[in-house]
């Protein structure tokens, strides 16, 4: 024992921080500042653009305002957990590395003295924070841009009431959300040349998963997060099934529940990392 | 007079027919599709509904089999509303199977740089997407139309002649609808793959290129009170499309009851729209990206 | 300090992509200076490289560069630099962002980062406008010269450069045949593999042949050519009296070939027994019947070795 914490000790850990930063740095100016991440921006920004129309045109009837809470409820559980953030890290975390390989530029870092994990962790770190920021962002301006047309009732709601609650709990999913597929679409990318077809899988899961026994329910990114919407959102038909709340599980426990299966699936990613070799010919 | 001069001659035998050129590239275009294993996965799975839907008309027009297996109920009619089902569960597998062939069609050839070099050969623009248009449209049909009329045709050797009389309408319907819709999906999987250029991204891509809108429209609908944002909801428009060429009563949501010129507006619409990116995408030049 | 350290190291290092062979049973021992790998296309030379930075892991064997291991990182990168035949790079960088980008990970200060990317610029000769334009725009040449300048930029004790030849004009390919002749003399490994064997020929202290994916001959080129014993040996004789050395030459039974040159004033001789070969030409050198200036092997190149023991079609003989 004492031998391990000596080992762990004798590790470089400063030159592996100023590595995973500078690592996180360059790919957030890759991922984040770039033309071809338009379409993740339109994900990201659409409701804001659609609340702004309903902001200039629609009037705001003071009685109106827990309609427009339902639909943001809805907006955050069917729109950017299911599409937005479900498409918009697919985009993000699978260029990571099979975008790279794609593209034929991987073995440039393969080849820098960093550790393969310190490159796995500083990618996923970079696109976590490329993805948290946007949607974040852009949540950010939903609620704002909801509230605001109802004059002091809206402040009083975003300020006093209710709002900074949910408002929290929506970053809270968000956030959660991004880490929890994107660690996914890191995983699926390291396993599969063409990691489509399994993202897609993992989307009709995610949709059946409620339908599911118990066990299975625990292996699901959405059904943690389901657990932590403020606002329940009134659905029928087929959309019931994405917003049901099956087992009711405690906020803390479903955060640390998602916490951990990200943190297995990154275990997993750093030992599919060690073993990767630079074939891009089969690719 | 050099020796080149002397005894190089250029090709003087016969050369295709220019419209037949496409289906050169149709063929390879096929032979590409069909040749991953996921292809062929896909397309039986596709079959399977119509399996099931086979012994169930079976059981519908064998008074015996039916009185056996599920007495009375009227769970076994087969009218406009089943081949309806059938459609549409029809039309999803087609999706699927489109976004796997599509980027096989055509992200290789732009990927690769290869369209400069194709284009350089004695064929257009437009006989180049004719082609792979061809090679997608054949293969959706073989999970869409050719089964559903062949269920029809059975359906109508196996129930009395009135059956047959009073629903031809339905072949014509499920003919059409099915058509519309693999011609709308191919011409939408084809530019999205000229636009993303990854085969990996395109599949990805054209799920999201028929869900997210589907997404927004919904949001508008919500957030502005109205229906028309459904129209963005392109599964949604063809399901009501279809139910008016098979000639199903309208059921299910009022507020997805378009009027035929909404309809058929959204679907020219999304059409033009992806003809301008096949024809700004599919040109012979090699995009150089900084 | 052991010979282990300063070495790069094969031991029965064999590599299958699936049922395909990459390289087979490579046992291989090199040591400072510029070291030729020579082969026909798919021979193995890339597998070798890539084996040897890591970038595929070897099936059976053990390999070693200078006693580290690549999945030591940190440190094997610090003294290996590779310049691989990929021809791409990450989108949207200019070339001297991406030299400083990949200095930037060793973990030094921004300046020293920016000092040693100018300066591995400098050696390249790439000049500061083109440094500073977007690398999607470079012509292949100077994507070669970025490549090579990013392997070099942080001072590497082994340099591997996969085909670094490759797309240069003739004046770029002679400046880097120089670099790597300094880099070479200063102690560096070199491993280069080329198919422009009469350059590489010229700065290489010794060649790996390799053929689908087994070595086939390594050493000095001399020493290689001599081991080639069943293939006569051709020498260039420079002489007054070429007749008259051909007709000499004939009356002893190991010469085989006789061929004047264009300008008449030498003769290229093919010999089956070298040594014999020199002592019957000192004897008549000095008779004096015949007056010699100068005697050169003619065929101890790494493109005569190629095509004696590889074959023109590539196929082992």
């Amino acid at each position: 024992m004492t031998d391990l914490i000596r080992t762990v000790q004798q590790q470089p850990w400063s030159l592996w921080w100023i590595q995973f930063r500078r690592f996180a740095r360059i790919e957030i100016r890759r991922n984040l500042i770039t033309k071809r991440a338009w379409w993740i921006y339109f994900l990201a920004f659409v409701p804001a653009v659609i609340i702004f129309i309903h902001l200039i045109v629609d009037r705001h009837q003071p009685s109106s305002m827990t309609e427009d809470t339902n639909i943001l409820a809805g907006i955050v559980q069917l729109y950017y957990v299911r599409l937005g953030v479900f498409f918009g890290c697919l985009g993000i975390f699978s260029r990571l590395i099979r975008g790279e390989m794609i593209e034929r530029s991987l073995h440039y870092y393969l080849l820098s003295p960093v550790r393969r994990e310190v490159i796995l962790l500083a990618k996923f770190f970079a696109g976590s924070v490329s993805a948290v920021v946007l949607f974040g962002v852009a949540l950010t301006f939903d609620f704002v841009l909801m509230y605001i047309g109802y004059g002091g009732a809206g402040q009083d709601f975003m300020l006093h009431g209710a709002g900074p609650g949910q408002f929290e709990a929506y970053l809270l999913i968000m956030v959660l959300a991004c880490l929890g597929y994107g660690s996914l679409f890191l995983m699926l990318s390291l396993m599969f040349r063409n990691p489509m077809p399994g993202a897609l899988l993992l989307w009709g899961w995610e949709a059946i998963n409620p339908v599911m026994p118990s066990l299975l329910q625990k292996f699901s990114v959405a059904s943690y997060l389901r657990h932590l919407m403020p606002v329940s959102v009134p659905a029928e038909g087929i959309f019931a099934l994405l917003t049901v709340e099956t087992e009711p599980v405690a906020a803390w426990v479903a955060v640390i529940g998602l916490l951990a299966l990200i943190a297995v699936v990154l275990i997993y990613c750093c030992i599919r990392m060690r073993r990767l070799e630079i074939r891009y010919t089969t690719d | 007079m050099s020796v080149f001069q002397h005894e190089y001659r250029p090709y003087e035998g016969p050369t295709t027919p220019l419209w037949k050129r496409p289906v050169v590239l149709a063929r390879y275009g096929l032979a590409e599709a069909w040749g991953s294993k996921i292809t062929i996965g896909l397309a039986v799975l596709a079959l399977l509904p119509c399996l099931v839907e086979l012994v169930l008309m079976y059981l519908a027009d064998n008074p015996l089999a039916k009185m056996l297996v599920v007495g009375n109920s009227k769970v076994l009619e087969i009218n406009e509303r089943f081949f309806f089902n059938l459609l549409e569960v029809q039309s999803w597998f087609a999706l699927v199977l489109a976004a796997w062939i599509a980027p096989r069609l055509v992200s290789f050839d732009l990927g690769d740089n290869a369209m400069p070099i194709l284009l350089s050969h004695p064929i257009s623009r437009f006989g180049y997407v004719l082609g792979k248009f061809i090679a997608l449209v054949l293969s959706l049909s073989y999970v869409t139309w050719i089964p559903l009329l062949l269920l029809f045709v059975y359906q109508c050797y196996a129930s009395p002649v009135p059956w047959a009389v009073g629903h031809l309408g339905v072949a014509f319907g499920l003919f059409t609808g099915a058509l519309v819709w693999i011609v709308v999906l191919s011409l939408v999987c084809l530019a999205v793959s000229s636009w993303v250029k990854w085969r990996v991204v395109a599949t990805g891509a054209i799920f999201a290129v028929v869900f997210v809108p589907a997404g927004v429209g919904g949001m508008v609908s919500a957030i502005l009170r109205t229906r028309w944002g459904f129209l963005l909801n392109v599964p949604v428009v063809m399901s009501e499309l279809w139910m008016r060429l098979l000639g199903v009563p309208p059921f299910g949501n009022p507020m997805f009851w378009f009027p035929n010129i909404a309809i058929v507006s959204v679907l020219v619409v999304t059409s033009l729209l992806c003809v301008a990116v096949l024809n700004a995408r599919i040109r012979a030049r090699e995009v150089v990206r900084g | 300090m052991s010979a282990a350290i300063e070495t790069i190291r094969f031991e029965n290092v064999s590599k299958f992509y699936g049922e395909v062979l990459g390289v087979n049973r490579i046992t291989l021992t090199l040591s400072p200076g510029i070291t030729t790998l020579v082969g026909p296309n798919g021979s193995g030379k890339t597998t070798l490289m890539n084996l040897m930075t890591g970038l595929v892991q070897p099936s059976r064997g053990k390999i070693s560069v200078l006693g580290l291991e690549p999945s030591n990182a940190t440190e094997f990168f610090c003294n290996v630099g590779y310049c691989a035949q990929f021809d791409s790079f990450p989108r949207g960088l200019t070339g001297f962002q991406f030299v400083l980008d990949s200095l930037m990970l060793f973990g030094m200060s921004e300046e020293d980062a920016h000092a040693l990317a100018v300066e591995a610029l400098e050696r390249v000769q790439l000049d500061a406008a083109a440094a500073h334009r977007n690398i999607a725009g470079y012509s292949k040449g100077m994507r070669q010269k970025i490549r090579l300048a990013q392997a070099i930029a942080h001072h590497p004790r082994v340099l591997v450069l996969d085909e670094p030849l490759n797309g240069l004009d003739p004046m770029a390919r002679a400046e880097s045949l120089a670099l790597f002749q300094e880099l070479g003399r200063q102690g560096m490994h070199v491993v280069i593999s080329s198919h422009i064997l009469d350059e590489v020929d010229r700065v290489s202290d010794r060649v790996v042949l390799i053929t689908g994916g087994y070595l086939i001959a390594q050493g000095n080129i001399h020493e290689v050519r001599q081991e080639v014993r069943d293939k006569p040996m051709q020498l260039l004789i420079r002489c007054d009296k070429p007749d008259l050395l051909a007709s000499k030459m004939f009356a002893v039974n190991h010469c085989v070939e006789a061929r004047l040159h264009a300008d008449g004033a030498g003769i290229f001789l093919r010999t089956g027994d070298v040594d014999q070969f020199y002592k019957i030409l000192n004897e008549i050198a000095i008779e004096g019947a015949v007056k010699i200036e100068a005697v050169a092997p003619f065929d101890d190149n790494a493109n005569a070795i190629y095509q004696y023991l590889i074959g023109s079609d590539g196929s082992a003989v």
